[in-house]
């Protein structure tokens, strides 16, 4: 068996990948509270190193060397699992995203997009066990928002990407990006990006649809009773499920590691730039609704996808049907 | 082990420089107004006296008919004495009494928004032992947390009330701490909390006073609501508020408040300290509007004084009082947005921005910026600074901007509408029931402004709007605080303009102190100083209730004075207490959710529903 093909090198590069994340995780704090700061006419962390750069250092020391907490009341086993369980989906995307011509970051499935639905659907699981093992009122009513709010959003993002999928073609995102795209699909892709963007912030309990830890209600939802570093286990699911997204909807739409117009096309070490270039500018974007914009009600967020988005989801998919009929 | 259970002590008082031999009962009411002839008309010998007091309309009644003359004075349409703003009581333990008279009063304060009259009512208790009143809650629904208090605080009973649990201090507390008896501190604490107190069984289960609106279920099926105990440490509560919450899925049955987490005694506190040394505690009640506080204390005791204070000093008083609201406002505006929408933070430290431009000013004025202990008993503290109308100036300036800019990242935002819009609503007829004063009266379409309408301070000199809406929802409110800021605008504009030269504080030596280098030439001047500074100033014996607006509503206080230098008793009527009281009526039927909004619309501080 070739063992070096099939075992170690996916393996070396899912461990590389994996250390990428996490010190994006941390530096992706530093941008947000810096940029937050700045939204708010204050400075952002300033202490710690030079512009605050430490500070996601000191902020991981502390996590790890508080006192490993788990309360009484909890169903141990599922409550330290919901951490965990939240994490992993967030790095297992990142498999099929391509960084560069023909270079996913582990491995180039047939199902890119079909992997994407499934380990999103997975996510919510970590969250709805968190809060049922955690056993307290408000732990209770954000994993049932999470749940409800999760699968809702499923439903128009799967829509979204089918209709993706037919302009490609192809279930392989690889094969995406290899494929050139005509400049009325480039069109037809970003009308309907504010609502997929709208559809990622939903999933990834983003604010403004933090409603499953809505501190101002419900304390901190889901994770109340979850301290120390299980705590930032679910800080950093978020914050990488942020970074995983971004990369998939520059890869969807904005053309992933390849820069306009063709250019540099075979330079294979720009790739990986380009793409986190692109994964920053959305993050801003995460970041600049955040400060923003307002948290709808529990209701009206519901309301929304299934009396606004679903239906507008269907029928773009249904046009894309058509037209890809009609010109391709 | 250890004995550390405390035990009781005598409380000592300082003999000497402030006995004042035998204190004086109030007056009785003279005279006769309108009012009282038509109400001793209609109950002849049932009203034991009626007439004015200090210029206040003032009656006595006895319990048995208290129900019939409050049922008539709300009904009468010649009357149409429509809210009971307060209830509170009266100790006269320590007062010459002649022998059979009572020693509990249960004290009233209504108000005719359409007449503009205020008018107290007096009801002499029969049994020293066992004090007991009819309950009024039948009538007014703003009686039932009032009652409550009096019954907590100083061991009323009320027959027939609704809700006959305390308030403020632990159920099991031994003690009526407002009665006259029980001692400033010193008496034995009871640590009666135990693990094995039954309490424990159900802390943050009990069995709510349900008027629940779930539906109706088929029969055979039961169903189990949630019990939510949010409070007294939540992000959104505004301090030690604990609520009990039911819920049905995220739907509200039934809320009920929990309060006296920051019960502080300031009513018994008072009762023990000297009428100026008081002003330094009503900045604590209220912290976010330590001017307005100061304010309607001050006033008070001037109106039984009988002072004339210095029209600037009057002036000033009303710029720091609308300052303060502006500053009030803005950080309800902030915390409002922040428990809605939790990202409206940028929203929070913009308004926190211009709060901290009035925090500098005070500052300026008085070195303070949120105790600021800065309008005091026959004037203020000091003299403004020089520098402080230009400084005021700029602010003016640049404010009415600011509030568009809030205005325009909220209406024009998405959501903030559809959050606040029929959320919360009270009606008029319920609004002025409850008792409900400030923006929360004038959001459900009651015409009623505290400084246009019963003028203080000179304010019937200054020109502005009062903003009314009948929407009566939180947008309702909303919309009134916003505009409430620009009229504020307006008033201190029009005072900074012509703000009239002369003295910041009354020359009644009696009452002021003698600047200091007038004790260098005046030996009149050394024995004022002295005596201030020891014995403080007598008040006359007299009662009077006097209310302004503060930012969150009316701020009423009662002193009741002996003739010596402390007040007998003196109580404080919080706009966020009765305000708080509505928390259950508009949340029930909405979600979760809604209830962070109306407690943000109620605009509570809980120093002050505490006190």
């Amino acid at each position: 068996m070739d063992w070096l093909n099939l075992l170690i090198i996916p393996l070396a590069r899912s461990v590389a990948l994996i250390l990428v994340l996490l010190t994006a995780f941390a530096y992706l704090t530093w941008f947000e509270r810096k940029l937050l700061g700045r939204f708010h006419v204050r400075y952002g962390p300033n202490r710690a190193g030079p512009k605050g750069l430490l500070q996601p250092v000191a902020d991981a020391v502390k996590a790890i060397f508080k006192e490993e907490f788990i309360p009484d009341h909890v169903d141990k086993p599922i409550y330290v699992l919901g951490p965990a369980l939240a994490l992993i989906p967030a790095l297992v995307i990142w498999a099929v995203i391509p960084i560069a011509k023909n270079v996913p970051a582990i491995a180039d499935v047939n199902i890119g997009f079909l992997w994407i639905l499934a380990v999103a659907g997975v996510e919510s699981y970590g969250l709805i066990l968190a809060g049922w093992s955690s056993n307290n009122n408000y732990s209770l009513l954000g994993a049932l928002r999470s749940s409800a709010q999760m699968i809702s959003y499923e439903l128009p993002m799967g829509m979204f990407l089918v209709s993706i999928l037919m302009l490609a073609g192809s279930f392989s995102l690889v094969e995406l990006l290899n494929s050139g795209r005509a400049w009325w699909e480039w069109l037809w892709l970003w009308a309907m990006f504010p609502l997929f963007f709208i559809c990622i912030l939903a999933e990834t309990n983003r604010s403004p649809f933090d409603l499953p830890e809505t501190e101002n209600e419900l304390v901190a939802g889901y994770q109340t009773e979850y301290g120390g570093i299980k705590f930032s286990l679910f800080m950093m699911a978020e914050y990488i499920n942020m970074i995983t997204t971004s990369a998939i909807m520059a890869t969807l739409f904005f053309g992933g590691w390849r820069l306009p117009f063709g250019l540099l096309q075979n330079v294979q070490i720009l790739g990986p730039f380009v793409l986190a270039f692109k994964v920053i500018l959305l993050l801003f974007l995460f970041v600049w609704v955040r400060a923003s914009v307002g948290r709808p009600r529990y209701d009206q967020l519901m309301g929304f996808t299934w009396k606004i988005l679903l239906p507008i989801s269907i029928g773009y998919m249904m046009i894309t049907s058509i037209l890809v009929v009609l010109f391709k | 082990m250890l004995n550390v259970s405390p035990r009781r002590r005598e409380y000592e008082t300082l003999p000497g420089i402030n006995d004042l031999g035998v204190p004086a009962l109030a007056p009785m009411p003279a005279g006769e107004s309108e009012d009282t002839r038509r109400i001793i008309e209609r109950f002849g010998a049932d009203i034991l006296a009626a007439g004015l007091q200090s210029g206040q309309q003032v009656i006595y009644t006895t319990p048995e008919r208290l129900r019939e003359v409050m049922t008539f004075l709300k009904k009468e349409p010649q009357l149409a004495y429509e809210a009971l703003i307060d209830v509170t009581s009266l100790d006269r333990r320590d007062l010459p009494m002649d022998n059979g008279e009572a020693r509990f009063q249960t004290i009233y304060q209504l108000r005719s928004y359409a007449r503009k009259q205020h008018l107290t009512v007096v009801c002499p208790l029969e049994s020293d032992e066992n004090p007991q009143v009819p309950s009024l809650a039948s009538i007014f629904k703003s009686a039932i947390w009032p009652e409550r208090e009096v019954l907590d605080l100083m061991g009323v009973n009320f027959t027939d009330h609704p809700d006959p649990r305390r308030i403020l201090m632990p159920d099991h507390w031994p003690y009526h701490p407002l009665r006259k008896e029980v001692p400033l501190g010193g008496e034995e604490v009871p640590f009666s909390l135990t693990f094995d107190d039954p309490m424990f069984e159900t802390l943050g289960k009990q069995v709510l006073p349900a008027n629940s609106v779930s539906p109706a279920l088929p029969p055979g099926m039961n169903r189990q609501n949630m019990i939510l105990n949010m409070g007294p440490h939540h992000p959104s509560t505004h301090g030690v508020l604990r609520l009990a919450v039911e819920l049905d899925g995220e739907t509200v049955l039934n809320v009920d408040p929990d309060l006296g987490y920051l019960h502080s005694g300031f009513e018994k506190t008072a009762e023990n300290k000297r009428y100026k040394d008081f002003v330094y505690y009503t900045d604590r009640m209220d912290y976010l509007s330590g001017m307005n506080n100061n304010f309607g204390y001050v006033l008070t005791v001037e109106k039984i004084l009988g002072l004339e204070i210095p029209e600037r000093a009057q002036a000033i008083r009303v710029i720091m009082g609308e300052l303060q609201r502006i500053a009030s406002h803005l950080f309800w505006l902030s915390s409002h947005v922040l428990d809605i929408s939790g990202t409206g933070m940028s929203l929070l430290m913009y308004a926190t921005r211009e709060r901290e431009r009035i925090m500098d000013l005070f500052e300026m004025v008085c070195g303070a910026r949120l105790t600021v202990s800065y309008i005091r008993i026959g004037g203020v503290w000091a003299d403004l600074p020089p520098a402080f109308i230009s400084h005021l100036q700029d602010f003016l300036d640049v404010m009415p901007g600011y509030i568009d800019d809030y205005e325009e990242m909220l209406t024009k935002g998405p959501l903030w509408e559809e959050r606040l819009q029929g959320i919360g609503y009270i009606s008029r007829e319920e609004a002025i029931d409850m008792g409900l004063t400030g923006p929360m009266l004038r959001g459900s379409g009651v015409d009623w402004d505290l400084r246009r309408d019963m003028p203080y301070s000179g304010y019937e000199n200054y020109d502005f709007d009062v903003p009314v809406t009948s929407e009566g929802d939180c947008y309702g409110r909303y919309v009134i605080r916003m505009e409430e800021m620009r009229q504020s605008l307006r008033i201190i504009r029009q005072a900074a303009d012509n703000l009239p030269d002369g003295l910041y504080k009354t020359d009644n030596r009696k009452v002021s102190l003698p600047p200091r280098a007038e004790l260098d030439v005046s030996m009149e001047a050394l024995i004022h100083h002295f005596k201030l500074m020891t014995e403080g100033f007598r008040v006359p014996p007299g009662m009077f209730y006097h209310g302004i607006e503060a930012s969150k509503g009316e701020l009423g206080f009662f002193i009741y004075s002996d003739g010596s230098s402390k007040p007998y008793r003196l109580h404080i009527h919080g706009p966020s207490f009765n305000n708080l009281y509505a928390i259950s009526m508009m949340s029930r039927g909405h979600m979760l959710s809604d209830i962070v909004t109306n407690i943000g619309s109620i605009d509570i501080v809980l120093g002050e529903v505490d006190r």
